[in-house]
C-alpha cells in the first residue's frame, strides 16, 4: 500500500471525525486539501463527510447525541460537502434514488423532517424538500413532476394526521398508488395509523428512515 | 354510574390518603371543548366567555377530575411578538418567530397580562370557569415553560443550535420567558387558579439531560417555586421520552408529572413514585383518536396495573392533550373504566 493511498484514508477518517465533532470549519479546510491534494471527491464525501454523519446517526439512536448535536454535524457535512460536490466525477454521478419529502398542512414543526432529510441526503439519495405546512396535493405534483421514487410525509401534531391520509387518496384516486412508495413518521404516527391509511411504511426515526427508504428501493445505495 | 364525589372532594381525600370513590382521571381536553359546543376552534382563541363555556360544558359532559383552559403553547410568545397562523377550525400553530437573531433578544418585553388582550380573554375564561364550577373542580390555566417560549421566540432550529454555539444569549431568551410565564402565573393566581406547566421542547426526544439541567431546570424550579409560594401544587407536563430527566422534574419542584405514551408509568413508579403523583399515559392518537371503547378501556387497565399502587398516587390521564377530533365515546369510556377502581385505605 501506498503512502499516498495512507494519507487518502487519514483524511476520510479526519472528515469523518470532524462532522461527529461537529467542527465545521475543520470540515471544510480538510476537504479543501482533499480537492488540493488531488484526492477524489466522491470517495472522501462517502468514505469521510457521510460515514461521520452515519457514525452522528448512531450516537443520535443511542442517545448519546440530541437534536443540537445532529444539527451541528450535518452543519459541518454539508460545510464539507459544498466544496467537494464540485469536484465529482461525471461517472462517478449515478442515477441517484428521488424523494420528495415535507410536512403536512397545518405543522410548522419540521425539525424532525430535516433530521430525515439531512440522513437520507448523507446516505446518497436525491431529496426534494417542499418545506414545511404543504398542502397533501403538492406532495403529488411534486412526485410526477421530478419522477419521485418515494413521497416521505411528517406531522409532530395529531391535528394533521388526516392530511397523511389525503395524499394517498389523491394517489389512488390518480392511479398513481403504485408509482410511488409512501412513508410517513413524525410524534403521534404509529406503524399501526402507517397500516390503516395504506403508507408503505413507517419509521420512528431519523436513521429508521432510512432503512426504510432503502430497503423500500431494493437495498440500493 | 353516578360519581359520589366531586373531583375537589376526591383529590382532597386522595392527598389525604382517605377513602375515594374512583381514581381520579384526566383526558386531557383541550380544543375537542369547541366540538362539545359546537363552535369553531379559533371562535375560542380571544373570546374568554365562549372559552369558559365550551370547558365547563366538557366538564359537565363528561365529569373529569381538573379543568385545564388551554387553545394552544403559543399564548406567551405570541404576546412577546412570534406570529401564529389561526386555522378556522383547527389548532392554531406557529407561522414564524418573534427574532429574526441573536441581536435581536435585547428588545424583548415580558408580557403584561393586564395589558394584553388576548391574555386578558385567557383570565377571563378562568375567571368565568372558577365562578361557575370552581366549587366542585380544580381549575387551571396552562402556562408553557421558559425553554419552550424560547423556542418559539428565537425558532426550534436556531435555539437547538444556540445551546450549543451561544449558551448565554439562550439564558437570556430563558429568563424573559420565565418572567413572562412568572407575570402570567400570577395573574391566574391572583384570580384563584393554578397553573399547568408544559415544556415540550425540554423533551428528552429534543435535548440531553445535561442541556435540561442547564437551559430548562432552572427556570422551571424558579416558576415551581413561585406557584408554590402561592400555596398551589404543580403539575409538569413533557412531551416524548423523558425518563432520564423525571429525577430533575421531582428535583424542580413538580408535585405531580405528566408523562407522555414514550414513556412507561412502570418505570416512573419505580423511580419516581415516591416523590411525585404520577399523571399518564394513554395514547392520546392512536387510541383515543382512532381506537375502539375497548380499546380505550384496555389502555386504562394497562395504566392502572402499571401504577394505581404507586407511593405518590396515579391520576389515568391521556399522554398528552388530546386530538381535537377525539371520540365523545372514547372519553366517556375512559371515564367509565377508571370507575372501577376505587380506592379504600
Amino acid at each position: 500500500m501506498s503512502n499516498m493511498e495512507d494519507t487518502e484514508k487519514d483524511f476520510h477518517q479526519k472528515l469523518s471525525d470532524a462532522v461527529v465533532n461537529m467542527e465545521d470549519a475543520a470540515a471544510a479546510s480538510l476537504s479543501e486539501e482533499v480537492v488540493a491534494n488531488g484526492f477524489d471527491a466522491y470517495e472522501a464525501i462517502d468514505k469521510g463527510l457521510a460515514d461521520g454523519m452515519e457514525r452522528a446517526g448512531t450516537l443520535f439512536e443511542e442517545e448519546e447525541y440530541f437534536i443540537p448535536e445532529l444539527l451541528m454535524c450535518s452543519d459541518a457535512m454539508y460545510a464539507g460537502l459544498d466544496i467537494l460536490k464540485p469536484h465529482i466525477k461525471t461517472e462517478e454521478q449515478t442515477q441517484k434514488h428521488k424523494i420528495v419529502i415535507g410536512v403536512i398542512q397545518g405543522d410548522t414543526h419540521d425539525i424532525g423532517k430535516n433530521l430525515v432529510k439531512i440522513m437520507l441526503e448523507s446516505s446518497g439519495f436525491e431529496v426534494i424538500d417542499l418545506g414545511r405546512d404543504i398542502p397533501p396535493a403538492q406532495f403529488v405534483e411534486k412526485a410526477v413532476e421530478t419522477d419521485a421514487d418515494i413521497i416521505g410525509l411528517s406531522t409532530l401534531m395529531t391535528t394533521t394526521m388526516d392530511g397523511m391520509r389525503d395524499v394517498i387518496d389523491i394517489l389512488k384516486e390518480k392511479n398513481l398508488k403504485n408509482r410511488f412508495k409512501v412513508i410517513i413518521g413524525g410524534g403521534p404516527i404509529s406503524l399501526g395509523f402507517a397500516n390503516k391509511i395504506g403508507a408503505d411504511g413507517y419509521a420512528g426515526n431519523a436513521a429508521g428512515a432510512v432503512r426504510l427508504a432503502r430497503s423500500l428501493c431494493g437495498g440500493a445505495e | 354510574m353516578k360519581d359520589q364525589m366531586t373531583p375537589l372532594e376526591r383529590i382532597q381525600a386522595y392527598n389525604q390518603g382517605k377513602a375515594i370513590d374512583r381514581l381520579p382521571c384526566v383526558p386531557i381536553v383541550g380544543n375537542t371543548a369547541a366540538r362539545v359546543i359546537g363552535v369553531k376552534v379559533s371562535e375560542l382563541r380571544g373570546n374568554g366567555q365562549l372559552l369558559a363555556k365550551a370547558h365547563i360544558a366538557a366538564y359537565k359532559l363528561f365529569g373529569y377530575d381538573n379543568i385545564r383552559i388551554f387553545t394552544d403553547l403559543y399564548t406567551l410568545a405570541e404576546s412577546m411578538g412570534a406570529k401564529l397562523t389561526v386555522p378556522e377550525d383547527e389548532t392554531a400553530y406557529l407561522q414564524a418567530p418573534a427574532l429574526k437573531n441573536e441581536s435581536e433578544i435585547d428588545s424583548l418585553v415580558p408580557v403584561n397580562p393586564q395589558k394584553d388582550s388576548s391574555l386578558l380573554q385567557f383570565l377571563e375564561a378562568i375567571k368565568c370557569t372558577l365562578d361557575a364550577v370552581g366549587s366542585e373542580v380544580p381549575v387551571t390555566g396552562a402556562v408553557t415553560c421558559p425553554f419552550t417560549t424560547a423556542s418559539f421566540l428565537m425558532g426550534t432550529e436556531k435555539l437547538a443550535r444556540m445551546t450549543l454555539q451561544n449558551p448565554e444569549a439562550v439564558h437570556k431568551l430563558c429568563e424573559i420567558s420565565l418572567q413572562s410565564a412568572l407575570n402570567y402565573a400570577k395573574a391566574m393566581l391572583d384570580e384563584g387558579a393554578a397553573p399547568s406547566l408544559t415544556d415540550p421542547m425540554s423533551s428528552g426526544t429534543v435535548i440531553s439531560r445535561k442541556h435540561f439541567e442547564a437551559f430548562s431546570y432552572p427556570y422551571l424550579k424558579k416558576l415551581i417555586d413561585y406557584i408554590h409560594g402561592r400555596g398551589k401544587s404543580v403539575t409538569l407536563h413533557i412531551c416524548g421520552r423523558t425518563n432520564h430527566i423525571w429525577d430533575l422534574m421531582a428535583d424542580a419542584g413538580a408535585d405531580c408529572i405528566s408523562i407522555d405514551n414514550e414513556a412507561s408509568l412502570a418505570e416512573a413508579k419505580e423511580m419516581v413514585g415516591n416523590r411525585v403523583r404520577l399523571m399518564g399515559n394513554v395514547r392520546p392518537s392512536e387510541v383515543m383518536l382512532d381506537g375502539t371503547t375497548e380499546d380505550v378501556k384496555n389502555a386504562v387497565a394497562q395504566c392502572i396495573s402499571q401504577a394505581a399502587d404507586s407511593p405518590k398516587g396515579l391520576i389515568v390521564a391521556s399522554g398528552c392533550s388530546l386530538p381535537t377530533e377525539t371520540p365523545f365515546a372514547n372519553i366517556h369510556a375512559m371515564m367509565d373504566a377508571v370507575k372501577k377502581f376505587t380506592i379504600t385505605p
